[in-house]
């Protein structure tokens, strides 16, 4: 055995896990250097609000990806979830309301998985094709059932309390918000680290025809994938309109794309198989940190939406050559 | 045809190759003449394949010296080697699916034919030329192996090949089609262009080969004219020992009936029913793509087949799907560990804990601490050579690797056990280790059904043998007091010889 | 045989053949519509929308034939055509159009050398790609689309010579010149045969390399065509049509049999599986369907395509 390179490789593997670390740092240093207003008080708030909705998405991305697929369905997921629930508070109270909105996350996780299973993809490109396609529709369910209007809180008199609170209270000295993403962080990572179905999922994107002859039982791994991912963009969804009070039907436009590049920025490798809901975390800090001091700095949104897919090929780029 | 004194075409002299761990070639030499027939014997693993991808330039090797047709044979590429009329016939077929016979003769060359009309045209006339009739406009996926070898020779012919070299070319033929392919061998050796023939196949060797040489462990044990051999000499010469060390002793330890399978129908099966025993081993022979593979899979619910029924101690059992079968009791080794068996970027403990998630969890949660032990006893128990059980399973050899797939079924002690080509690429220390495995486990009641390409291995390990022919049960032979011809004959369909 | 010989056959040609029978299906509907939708204004108006898909699609079948696939035509589409308007102001029309193309083209080596040379898989790398040129162009137009002011390079796309539309002329040059690559050149040739087997292609002596690379560099080219196309017929350089078009482009290039395996299909198949998608938008147009429902019925049919062309893939493979 090569015992030199084997250690050298060992020390490169590590640097490039903690890239994402170190990238944080230094734009975080840089920033607070060139724009003083980076550190105050306000824009930290700022930056654990936008915290949210993006990484509840992610979370749920994480798991398709290890499974070794894609959702570029999650747009249309919350647009559709967004206007539904919050149209149902005034009719059936905020509680129904919100499982209501959950169940239809869920529902259209589900529904991806069962074209996936049927049509026999095996690909995270088929997979990639169907979930966009079906974007079209659940964004197109949400413009047809909302008419194309936005709602908003003040035109809904029933009681809001539980969306009022997600959006902007507090608990203790933290933000509900932030305490719903501690809760769901410990619960899939619980799920994918020291369950059987999450070893299953590992299982079936490490090599889904190995996985499947040793009787894992990857359709249903497939089918929880979608739906968590579903799920996971209801609870955003939630959080988002809560947030901001209102609910148009294309609130969910590019978080599919914000959500993918957090999971590959955070080092989960698009291959599947290996990966970690504790690095999207990281992912997501990195992607809010970014546009926040892209943001302070003047750069325009558009640019920056182009900043972000050049870290994306990049990052796919890097993540490519450190499985090679 | 006397070759004593013709002319050598191809000298090899003193060549070696080393792989990480394997000294594949140690000092090779032979000379293959001008318009001869030249077989090369060996066992899998006796260093033939080796040297034919030296020879093409697929790989390079390490010292030696290689003289073609004239000129010495540095550094070549599979294309070089084309080019200066050594053309190579794999037993995977080296053809593109999605395209016409005729594009494939002169694949790359498009431009130099001027264009389809020209392709198709001087495709057409070389495979007249070896009395084939096929369309050139036909796809290569469409035709039977037969066929798409007769289109290798004419891609060789159309390099002006004068040395072809064809690696196991009858594994997957009919008696008659392989009469067909000697006709064209005679037909080439007549217009001067010399053969190496590599096979496994004795009777082969003797049919038609007009020198031959013995390889063993990535040596030349031997060259000499056919007619100087005798039969025994040449096994001796190939095995390099007595035959009754390279297996364990046949276990005999069949009781009852264990399972029984009626009627599996599929578009490539027909009508497969048979029974298995406690503690037996089944043999499935036939040649490569006759069924063995899709009737095991077809039992273990890796394939959607319906229609069948299936029967353990007497009771009918439904399997749908391959978690179905493992609760069932069978365990499943599948043909190709790379693709089917593993996750070559896990860890050996994760590969080898795969099927027996369940027993290392309590109520959904895993428990590493279990985990560890499986791997760690499976490890031991197999003698897996590994610096430990979390390195990528990728790291391990050919052999252990397939280990590790047996230690993950043998953790869960199947009663049925499938074993599809489960010492392929292995070298034989590790086989025996394998077989010796098999044995134990037919001594501990369970019943395995092995599937393998290596004739010998099925008929010194099965205590019952079914010969498999175009997806029908041709046939079902003891083992030890069958004819090998018999068992053969049977598995071949069509008997008699050749005009 | 399990199955009655004429039932397979009609099974093996609907999925061969899905272009032609989803349009047959649809001009059968369309007799009965009493819409003017048979009339010769209507469909040289379908021909000519579909156009500057269809050029599109031409560049894409040399990536997907060869194995990959291009989905970052769409933002090459739109930041070659805000190019290309925001370069009349300076130069000459064809001097602006040439830069428009080599744009695209420079975008496609960077396509091909991401895919080819570092072997990142096609689809997400220029997924990424698609997404980085949309951002650039939304920041170079602001979001406002900037208005072209020069008549005669209005006039390239909405003129027309002997009533036949200028686009439709164009489009029927690359289809010409396409084909003839495809079928007649010992690089079209070799494109099916990388994709048809790697490295059987590789040990003929191909240089595969070089000839995928090149294949994703003409994809970027035809879109960069495309996109000056586009900016000249609407007059205005815009940055919104960048995401739905590259995937309905590479559906409609699937439909029409080019599977995204590889290997096989053609630039006919590929139009074809463009004319159903220009068919569908005319037909969508004719009966008055909301836009609403346009995009989901387009999105209905995306998917419907896909899951056919998975699951007739599925029955022919014998493994998981």
């Amino acid at each position: 055995m090569h015992r030199e390179s084997v250690s050298i490789n060992a020390v490169i593997s590590v640097v490039r896990d903690y890239l994402v670390l170190v990238m944080i740092a230094a734009l975080v240093a840089i920033t607070a250097v060139i724009e003083p207003k980076f550190m105050s008080g306000a824009n930290l708030v700022n930056i654990m609000r936008q915290f949210g909705p993006l990484i509840m998405v992610s979370l749920g991305m994480t798991f398709v990806i290890i499974g070794g697929f894609i959702d570029l369905s999650v747009a249309g997921t919350i647009n559709l979830v967004a206007v539904v629930t919050i149209s149902l508070i005034q009719p059936l109270g905020q509680v129904p309301a919100l499982l209501i909105g959950l169940t239809i996350g869920a529902v259209c996780g589900g529904l991806n998985s069962a074209l996936i299973l049927s049509s026999g993809a095996l690909t995270q490109a088929e997979a990639l094709f169907i979930t966009f396609g079906m974007s079209t529709v659940y964004s197109a369910i949400a413009l047809l059932y909302s008419g194309g209007s936005t709602m908003h809180f003040w035109d809904i008199s029933a009681s809001k309390s539980v969306f009022e609170a997600i959006g902007g209270g507090n608990v203790g000295f933290l933000s509900v918000s932030f305490v719903i993403f501690l809760v769901c962080l410990a619960l899939l990572w619980v799920f994918q680290t020291k369950t059987s179905e999450g070893r299953a999922i590992c299982l079936t994107g490490g090599n889904k025809t190995a996985a499947r002859l040793a009787g894992v039982q990857v359709s249903r791994a497939i089918v929880v994938i979608y739906m968590i991912c579903g799920l996971m963009a209801g609870v955003g969804a939630i959080v988002l309109f809560s947030r901001i009070t209102t609910a148009a039907p294309v609130i969910g436009a590019g978080y599919e794309t914000n959500a993918i590049l957090s999971v590959v920025v955070g080092g989960t490798t698009l291959k599947g198989g290996k990966g970690s809901v504790l690095r999207t975390v990281m992912g997501v800090l990195l992607v809010i940190l970014m546009s926040n001091c892209l943001d302070l700095l003047g750069v325009s949104s558009y640019l920056q939406y182009a900043v972000k897919g050049a870290i994306l090929v990049f990052a796919i780029w890097l993540d490519n050559r450190k499985q090679a | 045809m006397d070759t004593v004194g013709s002319e050598v075409i191809l000298t090899i002299k003193g060549v070696s190759k080393s792989f990480p761990g394997v000294r594949a070639l140690d000092g090779v030499s032979v000379d293959v003449r001008r318009g001869t027939v030249h077989g090369i014997v060996g066992e899998n693993g006796a260093g033939k394949s080796t040297l034919m991808k030296i020879l093409s330039g697929v790989y390079q090797k390490d010292s030696g010296k290689v003289v073609f047709d004239g000129q010495t044979i540095e550094h070549t590429t599979p294309q070089e080697s084309m080019h200066r009329g050594l053309a190579i016939i794999y037993q995977e077929l080296n053809l593109v699916n999605t395209m016409s016979v005729g594009e494939n003769i002169f694949l790359g060359r498009f431009k130099e034919m001027k264009g389809m009309r020209g392709t198709h045209a001087k495709a057409g006339e070389l495979l007249e030329s070896i009395g084939c009739k096929i369309s050139t406009s036909k796809l290569v996926s469409e035709l039977s192996v037969s066929e798409k070898q007769m289109v290798e020779i004419a891609k060789a012919l159309s390099f002006k090949s004068k040395l072809i070299i064809m690696d196991e070319p009858s594994s997957s033929l009919t008696g008659e089609e392989m009469c067909e392919l000697i006709k064209i061998i005679h037909q080439l050796k007549a217009q001067g262009i010399s053969i190496i023939y590599i096979s496994h196949k004795l009777d082969e060797i003797f049919d038609f080969c007009d020198i031959v040489t013995v390889m063993r462990d990535g040596h030349v044990i031997d060259t000499k004219p056919k007619v100087d051999f005798t039969r025994d000499d040449l096994i001796t010469k190939m095995v390099g020992r007595t035959i009754e060390n390279e297996y364990p002793e046949r276990p005999r330890c069949a009781g009852d009936t264990l399972m029984e399978v009626q009627s599996i129908n599929t578009h490539k099966l027909h009508d497969i029913s048979f029974t298995l025993r406690k503690g037996e081993i089944l043999g499935l022979v036939g040649l490569v793509g006759a069924g063995r593979t899709e009737i095991v899979r077809a039992l273990y619910g890796a394939d959607k087949v319906r229609g069948h029924r299936v029967l353990i101690k007497g009771k009918p059992v439904t399997i749908r799907n391959p978690k179905e079968a493992k609760d069932a009791g069978f365990g499943f080794i599948p043909e190709d560990r790379k693709l089917q068996g593993l996750v070559l970027p896990f860890s050996v403990e994760s590969n080898i804990s795969m099927a027996s998630i369940s027993n290392f969890s309590k109520f959904g949660f895993i428990r590493k601490s279990l985990e560890k032990g499986i791997g760690t006893r499976q490890v031991k128990a197999l003698n897996v050579k590994t610096p430990s059980t979390r390195v990528p399973v990728r790291n391990l050899s050919g052999g252990n690797q397939q280990k590790c797939i047996v230690g993950r079924w043998m953790e869960i002690s199947p009663s049925i056990f499938i074993m599809d080509e489960p010492t392929k690429g292995i070298d034989v220390g590790a086989k025996y280790e394998i077989y010796s495995l098999m044995k134990e486990i037919a001594e501990r009641g369970g019943a395995i059904i092995l599937i393998s390409s290596e004739l010998p291995e099925v008929l010194n390990m099965s205590n019952r043998v079914l010969t498999i022919f175009e997806g029908r049960i041709t046939g079902e032979f003891d083992p030890e007091s069958t004819s090998v011809d018999k068992i053969m004959k049977a598995a071949l369909g069509i008997v008699g010889g050749c005009a | 045989m399990n199955r009655s010989g004429i039932g397979e056959s009609l099974y093996k040609l609907a999925t061969k053949q899905k272009a032609f029978i989803a349009i047959l299906v649809m001009m059968g509907g369309m007799l009965f519509s009493g819409t003017n939708f048979y009339t010769v204004y209507n469909l040289l108006d379908m021909l000519n929308s579909t156009s500057i898909l269809l050029i599109l699609s031409f560049g894409v079948t040399l990536t997907i034939v060869s194995g990959g696939c291009d989905l970052s035509i769409g933002g090459i589409l739109v930041v070659s055509g805000i190019t290309a308007i925001k370069l009349l102001d300076f130069m000459p029309i064809w001097l602006a159009i040439l830069c428009a193309v080599l744009f695209g083209a420079v975008v496609g080596f960077i396509n091909g050398f991401l895919v080819v040379k570092q072997k990142t898989e096609p689809f997400i790398i220029t997924l990424g790609m698609g997404l980085l040129l949309t951002g650039i162009a939304q920041q170079l137009t602001d979001a406002h689309p900037i208005p072209a002011k020069n008549p005669d390079f209005m006039m390239i796309g909405n003129g027309d010579i002997f009533g036949v539309p200028n686009l439709v002329l164009i489009m029927l040059v690359c289809f010409g010149i396409s084909f003839w690559l495809m079928r007649y050149t010992q690089f079209g040739r070799n494109l099916y045969a990388i994709g048809g087997d790697y490295d059987v292609a590789r040990y003929s002596g191909i240089d595969v390399i070089r000839t995928k690379w090149i294949g994703f560099v003409i994809s970027g080219a035809a879109a960069g065509l495309a996109g000056v196309l586009l900016s000249s017929k609407l007059n205005t350089g815009s940055s919104v049509y960048g995401e739905l078009t590259a995937l309905v482009v590479n559906c409609g290039v699937v439909v029409g049999g080019t599977s995204f395996a590889g290997g096989i299909g053609g630039i006919p198949q590929s139009a074809l599986g463009l004319l159903v998608f220009g068919m569908l938008d005319n037909v969508m147009n004719m009966l008055n369907i909301s836009s609403y429902y346009q995009v989901m019925l387009k999105g209905t049919v995306i998917v419907g395509i896909i899951w056919l062309d998975c699951f007739a893939n599925k029955r022919r493979r014998e493994f998981v």
